[in-house]
Parts: structure tokens; sequence; C-alpha cells
């Protein structure tokens, strides 16, 4: 089942304080099949769209469709959809049978006893928990119950499955192997998967298209390695990889790229400048009480600046050393051994980042070792405008 | 690891080039705070925290049950008409002497047996257990049903919560009052329904049911503002997701209430249903406020008719039968025990924390 969101807007009235505009005008298209991540910072309104997808948020403006029906206004258990919590939210007084088989005592017409049984046992197989159907959520591990949740949330043979943070309460080890199995599940179900996550790498590991968002705006749709690649803004290049990208105060020059005064590089990119839109209210006739007459006006008032500050961002592992001619010259505080490769933490002069990372193979460990400056060449890097474009 | 040395080095340097404010920090070993004396005990803690209850628990539970427990054992004690002191224990300590008063039978069961024997009581045992099969029940269900609706409405929840607890906290003898005007004869029940009857007085043709109407309203009505701040309480505990879920499950709103919110809101259940049983085994201010006429009437002509074992105790002890009224208190705690015993044996298997 395709999912289509249409200007979606959620805005969060209460009685004190200002409207809370969760979800600002957001529009994406879930293909069939897939197993998408909803990625972000805490408070980006990532649940709160997963939970307009499930219906029980209502949505103060927009359109939700699954395939050609739009179900905008269709209430949650019509919808077709399976639901994971985030603390999964398992019935404490059912077994993992009974929390299995309980949204199949609903179904019209009824289902006979071997039926439900036979579902249950099917869908214990799939998530791989045969063998703990008759206890308690309690009696299970923090993996097992997620798994039960998601065994329940299938039972119904939903056309979406929604997860809500589904490794967040799990611990590292526990959550490696448990994204595998989600990943694996979708698979073998084929069901349209929405996850909401604020972990990178897990949405990057496990999903077929991921949708960065912040503050309620969607920064960049796309499969995981594109995201990655080609960030659209600093906010995207910071939120993606782990260790994060560093970022350097650059600065453009008659269309060329300098950091820390070592030319960086020449490009027609640089040449064209920046315009600065900027909204000025015009001055209005006052009434005799000193207020203002009528609707403001504005004027539009463009600059172009053509020098200026800007941010680069180079990805860890996108440094190579080159002790001889590297443009970028690190002073070393200390190494970080990850065994594959390790990871240089030092800073640049003249730059207020406190510390960066570089990552090299860690055959080359000998060559920075005793080092106190190390010099690399940067084999890839980013340009964003201060106030977080991409320019390059 | 030939780079370790070099390594250590590097670090001294920084010590030396750089005056850190955490070089005493470092040097300057662990900061005690002063040692005392000597360390209390945790029991002695824990008895200091504990002697204010323990004070009154003693003096106004722990003592009268011993002493009445003894007491039920003592025939013909009086200490209001002279025999005896008011403390049994020195009576039991006198009784330990063979010739303590000459009567050698000083303990016997024989209160035990005049209590059981006696008729008034059996008939306050049965009165008692009607209103305790009646009464409790149907305060358990509406008050569930109540707190249940309370909850799930937004507009003057707290306005309604007020009024549903106002009865808690009015004096239950002037509920009682209120009760017996609204069920009089010319009181606002007959006007109501076209009535012309008499609920309470016998001698203008009340009957026993017609009494035991008015006190199973007055007891429903009494006990439903407690309850209900209870499972209030225990419905605020309950997770928000399992509703949302069971929604998605596509559970009706029955279902969701018989087996979602009752089963975990079973332990408030449990508590309530022994607290209440409790209670209602010792009714007695509300059958006496009800009829109005005083510590002894139970109502029915000869004012015994809906007299409960408590309001058999008193008798007794207005009879200066000590003996008797101890042994009947004795007998409803046995009661009490067993039924909360059996409640705790079936919750075992019901209730879900």
């Amino acid at each position: 089942m395709e999912v289509r969101i249409e200007n979606l807007t959620k805005a969060f009235t209460s009685q004190k304080g200002p409207e809370v505009i969760a979800v600002n005008n957001m529009s994406f298209v879930i293909p069939d099949g897939k197993l998408v991540g909803l990625l972000g910072p805490s408070g980006c309104g990532k649940s709160t769209t997963l939970y307009m997808i499930a219906g029980l948020h209502k949505p103060t403006e927009g359109k939700i469709y699954f395939g050609d029906e739009e179900v905008t206004n269709v209430p949650p258990e019509h919808r077709g959809i399976g639901l994971v919590f985030q603390n999964y939210a398992l019935y404490p007084h059912f077994t993992v049978r009974q929390n299995i088989t309980f949204p199949l005592d609903n179904v019209r017409p009824k289902l006979s006893k071997q039926d439900k049984e036979a579902i249950a046992h099917e869908m214990a197989r799939i998530v791989d928990i045969e063998p703990y159907l008759d206890r308690k959520p309690k009696e299970l591990s923090g993996g097992q119950q997620q798994r039960v949740a998601i065994a329940r949330a299938l039972s119904k043979r939903p056309k979406v499955l929604l997860l809500d943070e589904p490794l967040s309460n799990l611990d590292a080890r526990l959550r490696l192997q448990t994204r595998e199995e989600i990943k694996r599940i979708q698979r073998e179900t084929g069901i349209t998967t929405v996850f909401v996550t604020h972990d990178q790498e897990e949405a990057m590991s496990i999903s077929d298209m991921i949708v960065v968002m912040k503050d309620g705006v969607v920064q960049q749709i796309g499969e995981p390695q594109h995201v990655y690649d080609e960030p659209a803004n600093l906010f995207v290049a910071k939120f993606l990889g782990s260790p994060a990208i560093n970022i350097f105060d650059g600065e453009i020059k008659n269309g060329v790229l300098y950091v820390d005064g070592v030319e960086l590089e020449k490009n027609a990119l640089y040449k064209k400048p920046r315009r600065i839109e900027d909204k000025i209210e015009l001055p209005r006739e006052l009434d005799e009480k000193g207020n203002p007459i009528g609707e403001p006006k504005y004027e539009i008032k463009v600059t172009e600046k053509h020098d200026r500050p800007v941010k680069v961002g180079i990805r860890p592992e996108a440094f190579r050393l080159n002790q001889e001619a590297g443009l970028i010259s690190v002073k070393q505080h200390y190494i970080e051994h990850i065994g594959r490769d390790i990871s240089i933490v030092g800073e640049i002069a003249g730059q207020n980042a406190s510390h960066i990372k570089v990552i090299i193979p860690s055959e080359l460990r000998v060559k920075v070792l005793d080092k106190e400056v190390s010099k690399f060449e940067p084999a890839r890097f980013y340009v964003f405008e201060e106030s977080g474009e991409r320019i390059k | 690891m030939t780079d370790k040395p070099n390594l250590n080095e590097q670090y001294t340097e920084v010590e030396a080039t750089e005056d850190l404010s955490l070089g005493s920090y470092v040097s300057g070993g662990t900061l005690q705070v002063a040692k005392p004396k000597w360390y209390m005990p945790e029991w002695l803690k824990a008895l200091i925290a504990l002697i204010p209850a323990l004070f009154f628990l003693i003096i106004f539970m722990i003592y009268p049950i011993i002493n009445t427990f003894l007491l039920s054992f003592l025939e013909d004690f009086n200490w209001v008409g002279g025999s005896g002191s008011s403390f049994a224990i020195i009576n039991w300590a006198y009784s330990l002497s063979p010739d303590f008063r000459g009567n050698p039978a000083f303990w016997s069961f024989n209160n035990y047996v005049n209590v059981i024997a006696d008729p008034s009581f059996i008939n306050s045992i049965i009165n008692t257990a009607l209103m305790v099969v009646v009464s409790v029940p149907l305060t358990i269900v509406i008050s569930l049903l109540i707190a249940v609706c309370l909850n799930s409405i937004k507009v003057l929840q707290g306005f309604f919560q007020t009024v549903f607890f106002l009865p808690y906290v009015t004096n239950s003898i002037a509920l009682g009052m209120v009760f017996n005007v609204m069920f009089s004869k010319g009181g606002p029940i007959n006007s109501a329904f076209g009535l012309d009857f008499n609920w309470l007085l016998a001698a203008a043709g009340a009957t026993r049911w017609s009494m035991f109407l008015v006190i199973t309203v007055y007891s429903v009505w009494n006990g439903l503002a407690f309850k209900i701040l209870v499972f209030m309480s225990g419905l605020a505990t309950i997770d928000k997701q399992y509703y949302d879920a069971a929604r998605i499950d596509g559970a009706s709103k029955v279902k969701i209430f018989a087996r979602i919110t009752v089963p975990l809101l079973s332990p408030q259940i449990l508590y309530i249903t022994i607290t209440s049983f409790i209670g209602a085994f010792k009714a007695y201010t509300s059958v006496i406020a009800l009829f109005g006429n005083g510590a002894y009437d139970f109502g029915g002509t000869g004012g015994k008719e809906w007299m409960t074992v408590v309001g058999y105790v008193y008798i007794m002890m207005q009879r200066a039968q000590i003996g008797r009224a101890a042994a009947a208190s004795i007998v409803l705690l046995l009661l009490i025990l067993a039924i909360t015993l059996v409640q705790t044996l079936v919750s075992k298997k019901r209730v879900h924390y």
C-alpha cells in the first residue's frame, strides 16, 4: 500500500502559551512495500507524523492517502494499520498468545479459535518468539517484548506497519540484532513500513528511504546513501554520520574558497553571489493616538554578497593522509583505536571548533603516531552558506 | 611499546607549562567529611522514626485487641459495676491465684456459647451479612462506572469530582438525618414518586424491606466518594497507550472497559473490595443515623429490626455485659479475617500488578 502525505500540518494548541506547530506543511510519498525511516532530533515532529498516519492524531491541515483512498478522517481501527509503540504497550495481564490474538477478537466475521491459534503461531514464528506464547510480557526480555509488539501489530495483516522508536528501549547489542530482525520481517511480509527514530545509524542501515526532519519541516528525502553523500543542507550533513562531520569556518573571496587562509578550491560556483532578500516594513501614516493606519506594507530588499564567510564540512573519513603536501594541518590531541580504523582527535589552528575527528585506516597508524601535527588533504568536502543552504 | 615513555613526557610537559588549577586537586588526596564518634545502627534509626506511630498503635489498637481477647474469656466481668479492674491483664494475673473470688471457673468459653446461642446476635449477623452482600458489590460497580465516566470527560470534570466527593467530608450522622427526612412520609422521595408511605417508621407501616432499601441506598451513596477517588487515581496510572493500542486493535468501548480497564484496575478493585467488606461488617452509624432515635435504635417496633454486629456489641456494653461484648467483637474479627483471607487467596489469580 502506497502512503501519500499531502501538505500535512499539525498544530497543538494549549490553554497556556502559544500554538505549537509540530509538523509544518509536509508532503511525501512512501512507495508500496518499502521500509521508510522518519529521522530527526527529538521534538522534530516525527512521532506526530507517525501518529497522524496511524489516525491517533488528527491533522490540522492536509491529507493522507493509503493507495487511492483518502484516510484523513478515517478512525485508526478502520485504516488497516499496525502500530508498535515506543514502550510496546503490551497488555500486561495477557499472555503473549492473548496479546497477539487480541486484535483478531475484534475482526468481523469472527475467526474460529483454530484460525486465531494458527495466526498466533504464524506470527510467533515470523518474529521468532514461539517458545514464549504462554508467558506474560513482564517475563520476557526487552527484545522479546519488542518482537511480541510487532507480532501483535502484524496479526491483523495490516496494510501499513508503523513503528515508533522501535529500538530506543533496547541495549546496544540487542539494537543491532533487532534492527536486522525488523528488516527481515519487513522483507518477509512485504508490508509498507514506516518507523521513527532519532538514531541516524539505525535509519541509514535498514531503510529503503529516509525522511530527515527538523522542527516539523522535511529537510531531505531519499535513499540513505544518497542523503549521506549529498546532504541538502548543513543540518542534514551534521545530523547524518557518526562520528559527525567536521565543520570549519571558511571564506569565499573573489570566487576562491579559503579555510584558514589556505586556498582550498577555485570553482565557478563560488563566483555566484548570495542573494539575501530582506522584508522591510514601510512606514505608515499614524492616527491621532500614534497607532499606524491600515495594513502593514513591505518592501523586498535584495542584497547580493560575493565575498562572505561560509561553512566547510568534511566527513571524518574523507581525509587523505599526506604528511608532505596536505592542505589541512591537524594538531593531534590523541588517537582512538576503533579496530579497523583509527581516529585522530585534534584541532586545526585558527578554528573555533574545539576538536575535529579524522578517520584513517589503521595501517597508517605508524605514520601519525608520534607526530604532533599531521597534514591531510580533503578528498571530498561540502560548502554551505552560513544560513545552512548548500553551495557545493 | 617504545612510544609509551614519549606519551608520558608529553603529559608532564603539559602539566609543567600550563598552570592547571587541578594541580592541587590531584595531589591533595581524598577530601574527608568529619567522622562521627559512632554510627547509629539502622534499627535504632527505624525505631526512632516509628515511635510516634507505635505509641498510638499500641495504646489504641494492640493493647485493646489483647484486652478484648482476654475479656472475652472472663465471665461476669463488669468494671462499670465494680467487679474487676478495667485492665484485663490484671484480672488475668489475679485469676492465676486459685482462691481468686473463690471462682476457679474464671476462664471459660461461656461468653462465646452465650453469644452464639443468643437469637439477637444471630439476627445481627444475618442483618450485617445482608447489608454487606447487597451494598458492597453495588457500590463498587457504581463507583467504578462513575470513575470511568468522570475520567473520560474533560468539561466540568473538576466540578463533578467535587460533587461526588462531598459525601466523604460530610458527617454521616448529618447525612442520615437528611435521608431520614427524604424518606419520611411528607419527604421528597414520596412526592417525587407520588407515594404516601413511611419508609422508616415501623409504627407507621414501614416494613423490614423498606427499611433495608433505605439503608442500602444510604450506604451505597455514602460509600461512593472514597471509592471513586481511589478508582480515579488508579485510572490515572494506566498508560494511555493501552487505550490507543486497543483502539487500533479495533476493540469496542465496552470491550476496552471489560478486558483492559478492569484488569489493569484490579489492584485498586481488590483494595476497595477488602476495605469495603471490612467497613460494611462494621456497620453501625449508618443504621442508627437513619432511624435517628439514639444509639440503640435500629428500627422496627422493638428497635432491633436492623441491629448489626457492632450494634450488638454496644448494646451488650450498655447492659454491662462486657464479656459478651468482647466475645461478639472477637467473633466479628474472625469473620472479617476469614473473608479477607478468602479474598486475598482468590485475588492471587485475578489481580495483575
